[in-house]
């Protein structure tokens, strides 16, 4: 698998893959004579060699260096006066000096200067102990200050929103979060106010710092000046573990890093070294905030067993031995139902626990999008996030990566501003829309941006084309046809932007989506069906899911949060979360990454393949693993697109899974009947998770129709009303949004929440359907 | 003050700056005639005028003295507090325009009339001790009795349509 992107130089080589291989210098630091890259910064070059220059504003991923802060300055013979190290490119035969005298002097002022203002308040800044300016000051700094004029004082801290908080005394004005905000957010929100010794961040006129990215201004402050709000005061480094993952949050699948103290998930951030080829160093903040969750009042946290006493809360291994017992009757018909987050191990042991269990012949499904007629777009060559740094032409056909795959849009944006072709092919609006090219299509019609994109693409040579699972899914006819267009370009790549996060993980493992399963139920062939943190009657097509699974004798519910499901089943086994479980999800681009276990907040709680691993014991065939590692091991032999993948080889990165080939175009799907056609939307903090998370509170967004002006005319109301949605698998009473960024003739139905219900409304293969939209009458508002 | 008048008063001016950023200051004190400082409605609407962020717009307008951001009085009497004015007297001036005003040190006078404040050097060090009212021409050398005088005289003066400050 070609898959260079692990490596912060790596964005830079995908632009050149092929060419030549770039010059080298070769310069002498410190009396060594080290090589590097032309057009590197010296203090690249000199960290390469293991020469530590110290910084604070340099921070490649922000852009061009600035020199704002004066850290790195060295001596450069030959040059007048000291050269900051991070803006001043390796040249041949340079002679560079970051230890003599005059450099220390130098790095002894700057610091002495920086901190004339700082307030020194270690002992009771979160920042403390993984502080960069303290770390430099000890191995750097002067050691003590000759200031005996007063500091400045700002009152302390300050909610910059209610997630982020900025003591400005800290502040060491060296412009990252600032950077951040202006040229990768581009919400032009974080600006320095004032000048000199009273310079501050601010927004405009003491305005919240909104965004869906705030939090990575946290990380990227070398100082306590920003910091969380929901972290603040909570743990020390030094009694914190972090560890590595992946956030479950979307099929993005950005790395990063877990802070667990006393067994609980305190903090998400980051990872200090960034997957290049994934999330690049930034995570959205529903990613960063989502982990309060873990301890939301609906988590699930002993088994729950109804038998002829009633319903009782049970110890783990009875109820696994319960679980066993249910499963075991050589007559049975078992279905095991899979949801997300589930790991591409938990979904191989399902299949193996199908063969198991029962009569051996059950069926294991994924909640999901069939995609027939997907195929065409899923046998295109596919490509990593970081090949975006060396497109030249990116089109987005349908969905909308900003509110979906949040992340993705900060790699939109730098794309653009390097000067891309960025063009958004679809119905919704989106954050993009105000920078980009927008070809907005009529709900429904993706097909009519064909040839449009066709022109788009034509003559490019590093095309890339993100399209969206689940529109595309609903549109066949565009899939075939844009599938086409992409194909007959040269060296055009695409990247699919899957609607869930385990699907493109359980797709390679062969597990299809549940249909037939579903229409087993409704027959009456199944006697026992296991769901794994799926819930279907908040799917969907959920009411028809309830009534079948109504008639089912028995229901195994696996979860870590309380669903639709869990008054239904007759056995409830609690699950961990993503970020206390250990396996692998294979993101949208089909990179297989590891989530490691950072805490276990919950003792009477087990991961999914735990508890699978444990009923193959009590069904009297267990499988032979013991540990994901193994499972992974044995699954990567039988499915091709693992073949060749250990734990080993993933490392801290990933990689990325082979394709498999994906079947033939699929015709024209229309949806039946009146009413308006249905464009299903995910806000981004609109989800479980955002919904659990009391972090999140703040930023929540509900789950609404949203209707254009004039249909909201025609139904006679304006803003502030609930209407009725009604399609043919069931109906809402949500809030309604008038825009007239909307498309008339279309219900824009916001989903999320899944207690809100509005899933159940879309057809159970999430293809086209229509909805009539009514005004709810104030009688009924107050009943 | 309105989008469209900002831009109206920016159209024959703009060619003369190549960075369209230069264009926020004189678009700020435009905008700043109109009540004399800043609001946050003005801001806005340079910021929609300039086609910068407005939190862009608010951190130029905070960078410089003269740009208020604050509410001020209709007359802003800069007091020089620079070298050649303190050795000729500065603070003697100030502390008597202060005691004169009712104001505790730098301020606004309750009525909203004067707006006190210490400046770095404006300029006119042969006329120290020296305080320019808005962008008016220096006065100096001043005592505290030509101040007094200077006071009484604006006091009088008709509110202004537009403020130059
Ligand atoms: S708040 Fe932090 S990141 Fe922002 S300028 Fe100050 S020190 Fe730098
Ligand atoms: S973009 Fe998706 S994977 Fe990345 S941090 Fe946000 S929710 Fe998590
Ligand atoms: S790191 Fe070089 S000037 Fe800040």
């Amino acid at each position: 698998m070609a898959d260079a992107g692990n490596t912060p130089a790596a964005g830079g080589d995908a632009a050149g893959a092929g060419g030549a291989p770039a010059d080298v210098v070769s310069l002498t630091v410190n009396g060594r004579t080290i090589e590097a890259p032309k057009g590197t910064m010296l203090v690249d070059a000199a960290k390469a060699a293991g020469i530590e220059i110290p910084i604070f504003c340099y921070e490649p991923r922000l852009g061009a260096p600035i020199g704002a802060c004066r850290m790195c300055l060295v001596e450069v013979e030959g040059m007048r006066g000291l050269q900051t190290a991070c803006s001043t490119p390796v040249a041949p035969d340079m002679v560079v000096n970051t230890e003599s005298e005059v450099a220390k002097d130098a790095q002894d002022g700057v610091l002495e200067l920086l901190l004339a203002n700082h307030p020194l308040d270690c002992p009771v800044c979160d920042k403390g102990g993984e502080c960069p300016l303290q770390d430099r000051t000890f191995r750097f700094g002067p050691g003590e200050t000759r200031t005996v004029e007063p500091k400045m004082h700002f009152p302390k801290p300050l909610d910059l929103s209610p997630l982020v908080a900025l003591d400005r005394e800290r502040c060491i004005a060296c412009y990252r979060c600032v950077r951040f905000s202006q040229e990768v957010a581009e919400d032009g929100q974080l600006t320095f106010q004032e000048r000199g010794d009273h310079t501050e961040i601010a927004t405009f006129s003491g305005d919240p710092y909104e965004g869906r990215f705030t939090g990575n201004t946290i990380d990227l402050c070398p100082v306590g000046a920003l910091t969380s709000n929901p972290y603040r005061f909570v743990s020390r480094p030094w009694d914190i573990k972090n560890t590595p993952s992946v956030c479950a949050g979307c099929s993005m699948g950005c790395n990063v890093e877990v802070t667990e103290r006393d067994n609980e998930v305190k903090r998400l951030t980051a990872r200090p070294e960034p997957n290049m080829a994934v999330e690049e160093g930034w995570i959205c903040d529903r990613g960063r905030w989502g982990y309060p969750a873990l301890r939301s009042a609906d988590r699930i946290d002993a088994p729950l067993l109804v038998d002829a006493v009633g319903r009782r809360k049970v110890l783990l291994d009875r109820a696994v031995n319960e679980a066993g017992g249910l499963l075991g009757g050589r007559d049975l018909r078992v279905g095991i139902l899979l949801g997300e987050p589930v790991t591409v191990e938990t979904g191989f042991l399902a299949t193996e626990l199908a063969e198991r269990a029962g009569n051996g012949a059950g069926m294991v499904r994924r909640m999901g999008i069939p995609g027939h007629g997907l195929g065409p777009l899923r046998d295109l060559p596919g490509a990593q996030m970081h090949h975006l740094d060396a497109a030249d032409v990116i089109v987005v056909v349908g969905g909308d990566p900003c509110a979906q795959q949040p992340v993705a849009e900060l790699r939109l944006r730098k794309a653009h501003r390097r000067g891309a072709r960025v063009v958004l092919a679809g119905p919704r609006p989106t954050a993009l829309d105000p920078a980009c090219q927008v070809l907005r299509t009529t709900p429904g019609h993706l097909q009519d941006a064909a040839p449009a994109i066709a022109e788009v693409l034509e003559g490019s040579a590093r095309a890339i084309v993100l399209w969206d699972e689940a529109d595309l899914a609903a549109e066949p006819d565009a899939a075939a046809t844009i599938a086409a267009v992409v194909a007959g370009t040269p060296g055009a790549r695409a990247i699919e932007l899957a609607a869930d996060v385990s699907g493109p993980g359980l797709r390679a493992l062969g597990i299809d989506a549940p249909g037939d399963l579903l229409a087993a139920i409704e027959a009456g062939e199944v006697d026992v069906l296991v769901t794994v943190q799926a819930d279907p009657t908040t799917g969907p097509d959920g009411d028809r899911w309830s009534q079948a699974i109504a008639g089912v004798p028995r229901v195994i519910e696996m979860a870590t949060y309380r669903s639709g499901l869990t008054d239904r089943a007759d056995l409830v086994l609690p699950l961990l979360t993503a970020l206390e479980d250990e396996g692998v999800l294979v993101s949208m681009t089909g990179r297989a990454q590891r989530l490691r276990p950072a805490a276990r907040e919950c003792p009477d709680a087990a991961a999914a393949w735990e508890i699978i691993i444990a009923l193959t014991h009590r069904l009297g065939r267990p499988v032979p693993d013991r540990t994901p590692a193994q499972a992974f091991a044995r699954l990567a032999a039988v499915h091709a697109p693992f073949a060749g993948l250990s734990y080993g080889a993933l490392g801290t990165t990933g990689a990325v899974v082979a394709a498999s080939s994906h079947g033939g175009p699929a015709p024209r799907r229309e949806a039946p009947g009146d009413g308006l056609l249905v464009v299903p939307c995910t806000p981004v903090f609109g989800d479980a998770t955002a919904h659990r998370s009391d972090a999140l509170a703040s930023v929540l967004e509900p789950t609404r129709v949203g209707l254009a002006p004039a249909e909201a005319d025609r139904l006679g109301v304006r803003t502030e009303a609930r209407v009725r949605i009604a399609t043919p698998h069931g109906e809402a009473v949500l809030p309604l949004e008038v825009d007239s960024r909307l498309h008339e003739g279309a219900a824009y139905l916001f989903t999320g929440d899944p207690q809100a219900g509005a899933m159940r409304l879309l057809p159970l293969d999430r293809g086209p359907v229509r909805a009539v939209v009514g005004v709810v009458q104030r009688e009924e508002v107050s009943a | 003050m309105t989008v469209a008048e900002i831009e109206q008063y920016l159209a024959p001016i703009r060619h003369e700056y190549p960075d369209p950023r230069s264009l926020i200051i004189p678009a700020l004190k435009y905008a700043q005639g109109d009540a004399g400082w800043l609001p946050p409605e003005a801001m806005a609407a340079v910021a929609e005028a300039t086609g910068f962020s407005q939190a862009y717009v608010e951190s130029v307008a905070t960078f410089y003295d003269r740009l208020y951001v604050d509410e001020v009085g209709r007359y802003c009497i800069n007091v020089c507090v620079t070298l050649s004015c303190m050795l000729r007297g500065s603070d003697e001036l100030f502390e008597h325009i202060a005691d004169y005003l009712g104001l505790d040190g730098e301020g606004t006078t309750d009525d909203g009339m004067f707006t006190l404040a210490r400046v770095q050097c404006i300029g006119a060090c042969d006329r120290a001790p020296c305080l320019q009212v808005d962008s008016g021409v220096q006065l100096g050398p001043l005592e505290p009795a030509d101040a007094t005088c200077l006071i009484d005289d604006l006091r009088a003066e008709p509110a202004p349509a537009r403020y130059d400050r």
